[in-house]
């Protein structure tokens, strides 16, 4: 497939990065450094305005082309969708970070019409979805939910005191009503077997049914009670950070504190939530977070726009006492560095987005329902076609970077053993490695 | 600020405001009380001719009305609206302060009365008082401008200075259509007033009269025992939902009524103004159980409630006969008075409530310092400017009652007496306590006390402040009759 990127900063080079093995790619960005930095991916870069239809020529659009509009800028990212379709490109895909005009009237079709925008993706909506159902569940450092919430996905890091470490997966019973399937140590994630050990340190994922999960947290974190206020400190009042104050400022469990260093856009702020307390201050001031008292937050966020200072707060806040800091680091190579000096919880402004936008390429029949650990590992809705023959799940013959974690049957959630049989019909919810994706599709076309 | 331009509206207003003498002629001729006929003529006449003469020598005036104008105009449109409302009561024998008092008391919506003899004083005369009420219940240039679309230049400052409350309320992008809407609904809620309180066994002429008084929050009662001179519970009742409703915000009320009742429910001035009410009809209620071995009933402290709080000043019982206790819950909703843009006077339900919420930020400021803490009504943020406007308002409120207060008992009254009395015509309540409780009057207070008590009805109703700017030094002396330029050319 021809794919055109409008924008080569650190999104687009994500996108190119992972899409230019299998397809051809161009990228169109105004700025003449942008060359060096994409020297070391096989994409053909034009230095000019993706606004501009000699531009896009020059990139070679033509029937077959998607055209993905990721710069910084709103406007740009729409005119070049409009402009990509009007060229004729089959599918354009349009970064945004505004929600103004998402609610014009008329919705998706209006933007199709009007636009030429097939799809919308809107990262700092996404990472504040994510960072609200992390905070929502206590504990986790990562959580999702499918199936209208019946299922639930959590992720957890284990501790040295926690019950599970130093036992084989086989050995742990409370694991009743959930699967772990995917395990992440010394930055490597794997679907772990029965006979895998848990050691300290190591990050897990289980996904089961609310009940279950309730009773993995009970035994993880005996002293939590999930109705306790909680009070969640944001620093920064960006996109993200405003978004998920909105968001948060409606629950009831939660007391909401906001510290933004803008004048301006702390007045905004103000104005906007119905609770919240808005700090006017820098973050990363240490006499401010000290005279508020941050230490007593359950929960503290960092999302100013800069890794650098994100770091620094994140860090001020766990000096201070904070039990839990979730963080939102803007270039990947960052991540790494956050997860080593402690911070429980960070969360990347594109992952999400890139791996939607790479599920949405390669995908097939099966649909994505999220991405685990910057897109090492996934989890997929596939449906079991008409014509499968009941059979057990043992004798599936899944790929062994893989597990079933869920089986949906008429409505019904089962969390499968090796003994539970899967027929045509049903829904099954599997987690497996990026490089295990087309196996585990192939077994059920 | 150019006179010119002031009196050229003025002189509009005046010459209006001579028609509405008609209407007690009209009650005069039904009832063939012929001898106050001609008073109503006078003044029909000194309006109407002033108001020519004002519009002939200002027939030069500009095209424009500055802000200080304006709040000229306002001032000085109802304070010579009760001058000449006053000529009336002059003939009909009453003295010079005394009948400027009651028309006073009539335009500004008080229902404080100076008339101890209820038996000789026409119907025509009765009506005429009752009407004043009503005309300046709502405000008397809201009117003008909403009959008058045309009418003048700076329609939106004048409808802003005379309805001076911290929000301005719009029904529609333009104020004189704004104005009419307000004034169709305040007609229509008097109709609807003056049906059900005929239909409830009060004679006609009665619940004409009440009708104008009781949707204006005035209070003026042709009956010598106000209401309780009709002894009829359900009557009560009947007047305790359109105290209410004359004491709720009028924009509000016209919403509902387009098909939104939601907005009741969701308006913050509109639930402190209910949850008000609530507790202080309990807190009387049992204080009066308590105090009064069981004198109230619901009823009676539900009327009386409403009466104090929307400034109406009717009264269902003779309150001024109850414990002080119970008394000083009375006392207490003087200070308060209805919601903003309504009937009602005194200082305001929705002034409380921002002052209220600016105090507990600052409180709250405390503990945090760097906070952003604004005061939001509605979920909408108020600016700075507003709370500074309410405190100010809420400073030479109080000042202003001090003064009066102080002056009043100063000559000659007592301290129950003076301060009722004062706040009663500061927020144009009406009655107080002691010498001027419900079944009283202001009669007996000295000359000196009723000028202070018509200067105070006078400031209170237009919120203090509009008064209060134009007294400022600084307007005294830049005061011109026309602009520069045409001096000099003259």
């Amino acid at each position: 497939m021809h794919i055109i990127i409008i924008g080569g900063d650190a999104v687009g080079y994500s996108l190119a990065k992972a899409l230019a093995t299998q397809h051809e790619v161009a990228v169109v960005d105004p700025n003449p450094q942008c060359v060096n930095r994409f020297s070391d991916l096989d994409v053909s870069v034009i230095t000019g305005r993706g606004t501009n239809p000699d531009r896009l020529r020059q990139a070679g659009i033509t029937s077959d082309s998607l055209l993905i509009a990721a710069t910084s800028l709103d406007e740009v990212n729409i005119v070049a969708c409009s402009l990509g379709s009007q060229l004729g490109a089959s599918q354009t895909i349009c970064f945004v970070s505004k929600e103004d005009f998402l609610h014009a009237p008329g919705g998706t079709q209006h933007l199709k019409e009007h636009f030429g925008i097939d799809h919308i993706v809107w990262p700092d909506a996404q990472l504040a979805s994510a960072m609200e159902r992390v905070i929502n569940v206590y504990g986790a450092i990562n959580a999702d939910t499918f199936a209208g919430g019946r299922v639930q996905l959590v992720e957890f890091l284990l501790n040295d005191v926690s019950p599970l470490i130093n036992r084989s997966l086989a050995q742990v019973s409370s694991l009743g009503g959930v699967v772990l399937v995917a395990l992440k140590r010394d930055n490597k994630t794997t679907v772990p077997h029965g006979e895998t050990v848990l050691l300290s340190g190591d990050k897990i994922v289980l996904m089961g049914t609310q009940e279950g999960m309730q009773r993995v947290r009970d035994d993880l974190l005996p002293a939590h009670r999930d109705d306790a206020i909680q009070l969640v400190t944001i620093i920064g009042g960006g996109d993200v950070g405003f978004r998920l104050a909105q968001q948060l400022d409606k629950s009831d469990g939660i007391r909401l504190q906001v510290i933004e260093e803008n004048q301006r856009r702390a007045e905004l702020l103000a104005q906007s939530l119905k609770n919240g307390l808005v700090l006017r201050g820098d973050g990363t001031d240490l006499e401010l977070l000290e005279s508020e008292d941050i230490g007593r937050s359950d929960v503290l966020v960092s999302v100013i726009g800069n890794d650098e200072r994100n770091l620094l707060a994140s860090l001020l806040g766990r000096q201070l006492g904070v039990d839990r800091v979730v963080t939102r680091v803007s270039h990947p190579s960052n991540l790494r560095l956050f997860e080593r000096v402690g911070i429980d919880v960070v969360l990347s402004a594109h992952g999400a987005a890139v791996a939607s936008i790479l599920h949405q390429i390669d995908g097939g029949r099966a649909s994505l329902l999220t991405v685990l650990e910057e897109g090492e590992a996934r989890v997929l809705d596939i449906p079991v076609p008409g014509n499968f023959s009941t059979s057990l799940v043992s004798d599936l013959g899944l790929p062994n970077e893989s597990v079933i974690g869920t089986v949906l049957r008429d409505g019904k959630v089962i969390v499968p053993r090796g003994e539970d049989d899967v027929r045509a019909g049903d829904h099954l919810l599997v987690c497996c490695t990026a490089s295990a994706v087309t196996d585990v599709r192939d077994l059920f076309s | 600020m150019h006179l010119i331009n002031v009196f050229h509206i003025i002189g509009g207003i005046l010459r209006f405001f001579g028609v509405t003498f008609l209407a007690p002629i009209v009650v005069c001729t039904v009832y063939e009380e012929w001898n106050d006929i001609p008073g109503f003529v006078i003044a029909a006449g000194i309006s109407v001719a002033a108001g020519q003469a004002l519009l002939y020598l200002t027939r030069t005036a500009e095209d424009r009305l500055r802000q200080i104008e304006a709040l000229s105009v306002v001032a000085g449109v109802w304070l010579l609206l009760a001058l000449v409302g006053a000529v009336p009561y002059i003939w009909a024998g009453f003295g010079l302060i005394d009948s400027l008092f009651e028309s006073m008391s009539g335009i500004t919506a008080t229902g404080a009365t100076i008339i101890t003899d209820f038996e000789t004083p026409s119907h025509g005369l009765f009506f005429w008082r009752a009407l004043t009420q009503w005309l300046g219940g709502l405000g008397v240039i809201a009117l003008v401008v909403a009959v008058f679309p045309r009418f003048a230049v700076g329609v939106r400052r004048l409808f802003a200075a005379e309805s001076a409350g911290p929000k301005e309320e719009q029904l529609a992008p333009q104020i004189r259509q704004t104005a009419s809407y307000l004034w169709q609904l305040y007609a229509g809620l008097t109709v609807t007033a003056c049906i059900a309180l005929f239909l409830v066994g009060m004679p006609l002429y009665d619940a004409i009269c009440h009708a104008l008084t009781l949707m204006a929050a005035g209070g003026f009662s042709p009956h010598e025992q106000s209401i309780m001179g009709y002894g009829n519970p359900m009557l009560e009742w009947i007047v305790c939902v359109f105290m209410f409703l004359a004491g709720a915000n009028f924009a509000l009320q016209y919403r509902a009524l387009l098909g939104k009742p939601g907005v009741l429910l969701q308006d913050d001035e509109m639930k402190v103004y209910v949850g008000m009410i609530v507790l202080a009809v309990c807190s009387l209620f049992s204080l009066l159980w308590v105090f009064d071995g069981g004198a109230g009933s619901v009823r009676v402290a539900t009327f009386q409630v409403l009466s104090i709080l929307t400034t109406t000043g009717y009264a269902s019982t003779d309150f001024n006969l109850w414990s002080d206790q119970a008394k000083v819950v009375l006392l207490s909703l003087m200070f308060i008075g209805g919601c903003a843009g309504s009937a009602a006077g005194g200082a305001k339900v929705l002034r409380h409530v921002l002052i209220g919420r600016f105090t507990l930020a600052e409180l709250r400021r405390t503990l945090h310092p760097r906070g952003l803490l604004p005061v939001k009504l509605n979920g909408k943020v108020v600016a700075d400017e507003v709370i500074r406007g309410v405190l100010v308002f809420f400073l030479f409120y109080i000042l202003t009652f001090a003064l009066c207060a102080a002056v009043v008992i100063g000559f000659g009254a007592d301290f129950e007496t003076g301060i009722t009395a004062s706040i009663a015509a500061l927020g144009n309540v009406g009655p107080g306590f002691g010498d001027v409780g419900p079944m009283s009057s202001y009669g007996s207070l000295h000359a000196v006390s009723k000028v202070v008590l018509i200067a105070a009805m006078w400031i209170g109703r237009l919120e203090v402040l509009t008064v209060l700017t134009i007294l400022q030094p600084e307007v005294w002396r830049h005061i011109h009759w026309s602009t520069y330029v045409t001096s000099r050319r003259r």
